[in-house]
């Protein structure tokens, strides 16, 4: 990796669905520099690409042209087995709809990366319990998610995104389905780990959501529309409470 | 991914539809337990024969006229056949080297009669020679029929256990007249208890010297001969200066077919291997159908299971899941669930076997060998028929399933 390069770039990205008879440009060329440790937001109205382009950099999908390389490697034509292994060790997902295992416990589902990453038993289980108790679920690790509260799940899935220490946070909608104080809740928690150095990349629609990014790409019919920093609002109130106020010491 | 985790998985979803699994395993669980019992069975009919057969003992053999006799027109040329007689047995005895104890045997049923009771048809058999040696034939009282019993037509009978139970109750026999048919014998011995065979009784039978049969039943009766070799190493040399001895006698020219047969155990053993070797493909035939349906019914199952848990499958392969990660944990639940119907397959088919043992004269010897076979079988038809599935979740797109509601 070029010491100069950013963590993450994309050079005239486009992404074609043929739809029927035509294709349809979900990305029309889109080149982003995302650097270590910040904290970005990408809006766009539905229909803008902000989800294909949330699965490309997710790496669930690959673009039809240009180019992605993250950390240094080019990775738009990996084979799907390639894919998943970054998935695994470079990229931590939050979902809006959380996606746990409906039948494992907070514990094993917050496991489930370091599985496939090939760590053993014991290993895993100390780093998911350490990874949750980071989240502030210590006393929630036998419980089931229809056992959690909305944000509790949330937490949960966090926990499962920073376990396997990965260089990039993605979160779609994060708080999408959940009530104002438990997003605020999960927002502070997104803000601990971007202050403990990771990097958020947050694909939204809600401004109020936004603004608590560093960095707002607007994206418009598959191209960049806007592109600029600003000002974080910063959690205040009981929100940025003392359980979440750790995030982060489990990703070193 | 471990295999652990793999199983984990699988019993987990196993656990999550126990009834559904259970239907589903139907199939597996009847063509497994038909295997365990068939095997059970035969294998327990196996011991069974070969232990009767042999009871005689391994290096015993028998020459009579028919020998083993399989089709009318053999019988029909084998009717016409000289009689083996008296004198072919002494020849036996006397010019074989190889011929450790010879006895020859002619029998016929007849009543048998002491004080008032009778019992009808028992089979009394007329012996010379080594007889007692030959069928390993022990007393419990009295003594053996002797040389000079056999020299002098003395008119002395060993009675066999049954016989003798029936008739004396119990009490000592030895010294007591019976009558056979019109005949006056003198008791001498009581053979000890045999048991049954197939089904038969081994001691319903009247043991006189043949010379004495002869005198109440005539002398035109054809002999059977048996053969007890020195030693089981010249089993086959005995049968063979038997067979020159008798071909001298009965003048047979050579390149002629022999004109008396000589059977072994083997030749039963033969008879009823070729026999149950082709019940045995049937069966199996049978149970492997309906594993074969069993089979179809797990990747039915397996499909539905893949289609339910798509969105999982989305979440395992965002969170790092390779292709071959979630090939292996469908084909291990697939293998896990038809696992289960074979485990349960065995234990019913065991309990089959013992039933069927318990309540018919069918003996079952269950083997370890058809237990693991009955295990292999089933988990390999689960991997078998888990493979299409499996890789049918293993090339979801992680996109698609993770839309999936």
């Amino acid at each position: 990796m070029a010491a100069s390069e950013p963590l993450l770039v994309f050079r005239d990205l486009t992404k074609f669905y043929r739809v029927g008879e035509e294709d349809v440009h979900a990305l029309a060329g889109v080149s982003l520099d995302i650097a270590e440790g910040e904290y970005l937001a990408v809006m766009g109205p539905s229909g803008s690409g902000k989800t294909t382009l949330m699965n490309i950099l997710g790496c669930l999908d690959t673009p039809t042209g240009g180019s992605y390389r993250l950390k240094g490697r080019e990775i738009a034509r990996l084979s799907d087995d390639e894919l998943a292994a970054i998935r695994n060790k470079e990229i931590g997902f939050v979902f809006q709809t959380f996606n746990l295992l409906p039948r494992s416990d907070a514990l094993h589902n917050v496991e489930l990366p370091l599985i496939y990453a090939g760590l053993g038993p014991k290993e895993r289980k100390e780093r998911a319990a350490e990874a949750l108790a980071t989240v502030g679920l210590a006393d929630r690790m036998k419980h089931r998610p229809n056992e959690l509260s909305g944000g509790q799940r949330q937490r949960v899935a966090i926990a499962r995104a920073l376990v396997n220490r990965p260089s990039i946070i993605l979160a779609d909608e994060p708080t999408g389905n959940l009530d104002t104080k438990t997003g605020q809740e999960i927002m502070a928690a997104f803000e601990a780990i971007y202050e403990q150095g990771k990097t958020v990349v947050m694909v939204t629609h809600e401004e109020d959501v936004a603004a608590h990014a560093h960095r707002i790409v607007r994206l418009r019919d598959g191209l960049i529309e806007s592109d600029r920093t600003q000002e974080a609002r910063r959690i205040e109130g009981p929100g940025a409470g003392s359980a979440i106020g750790r995030i982060g010491a489990a990703g070193d | 991914m471990e295999f652990g985790e793999s199983a984990r998985i699988a019993v987990g979803a196993l656990r999550a539809n126990k009834l559904r699994s259970f239907l589903t395993l139907l199939g597996t669980i009847v063509g497994v337990t038909a295997v365990i019992a068939i095997i059970s069975l035969i294998q327990g009919m196996n011991a069974y024969v070969s232990d009767k057969l042999l009871s005689q003992g391994a290096n015993v053999f028998t020459i009579d006229k028919f020998g083993f006799i399989l089709s009318d027109d053999e019988f029909r040329d084998a009717v016409k056949r000289d009689d083996i007689t008296f004198a072919d047995a002494e020849a036996i005895a006397g010019l074989s080297r190889s011929a450790g104890a010879v006895k020859a045997e002619v029998e016929r049923g007849d009543d048998v009669r002491f004080g008032a009771t009778r019992l009808r048809r028992i089979p009394i058999k007329g012996v010379h020679g080594d007889y007692a040696e030959v069928d390993r034939t022990e007393l419990l009282e009295g003594r053996h029929l002797t040389a000079s019993d056999m020299a002098r037509r003395r008119t002395v009978a060993v009675l066999g256990y049954e016989v003798w139970e029936k008739l004396f109750d119990g009490r000592p026999a030895s010294g007591y007249e019976v009558r056979v048919g019109d005949a006056k014998y003198m008791v001498v011995g009581v053979a000890e208890k045999k048991g049954s065979a197939f089904g038969q009784s081994q001691d319903n039978f009247v043991i006189v010297p043949l010379t004495a049969w002869q005198k109440t039943y005539g002398t035109r009766n054809s002999l059977s001969i048996s053969v007890a070799s020195i030693d089981q190493a010249s089993f086959e040399t005995a049968q063979e200066e038997a067979r020159a001895i008798l071909r001298a006698r009965r003048g047979v020219a050579p390149g002629k077919p022999d004109d008396f047969g000589i059977v072994t155990a083997e030749t039963f053993m033969e008879l009823y291997r070729n026999f149950t070797s082709a019940a045995f493909i049937v069966l199996v035939g049978v149970a492997g159908i309906s594993l074969v349906v069993g089979g179809i019914v797990i990747m039915n199952i397996m499909m539905v299971s893949v289609t339910e848990r798509t969105r999982e499958i989305g979440i395992r392969k965002a969170l790092g899941a390779r292709r071959h990660d979630i090939l292996m944990q469908f084909l291990v639940e697939a293998a896990t669930l038809s696992l289960s119907g074979g485990a349960i397959g065995v234990l019913l088919g065991i309990a089959v076997a013992l039933t069927v043992a318990a309540v018919s004269p069918l003996p079952a010897a269950v083997s370890g060998i058809a237990i693991v076979l009955g295990l292999a079988m089933s988990t390999g038809i689960g991997l078998l028929f888990g493979i299409y599935p499996a890789a049918r979740a293993a090339r979801l797109d992680p996109i698609v399933a993770l839309r999936q509601e």
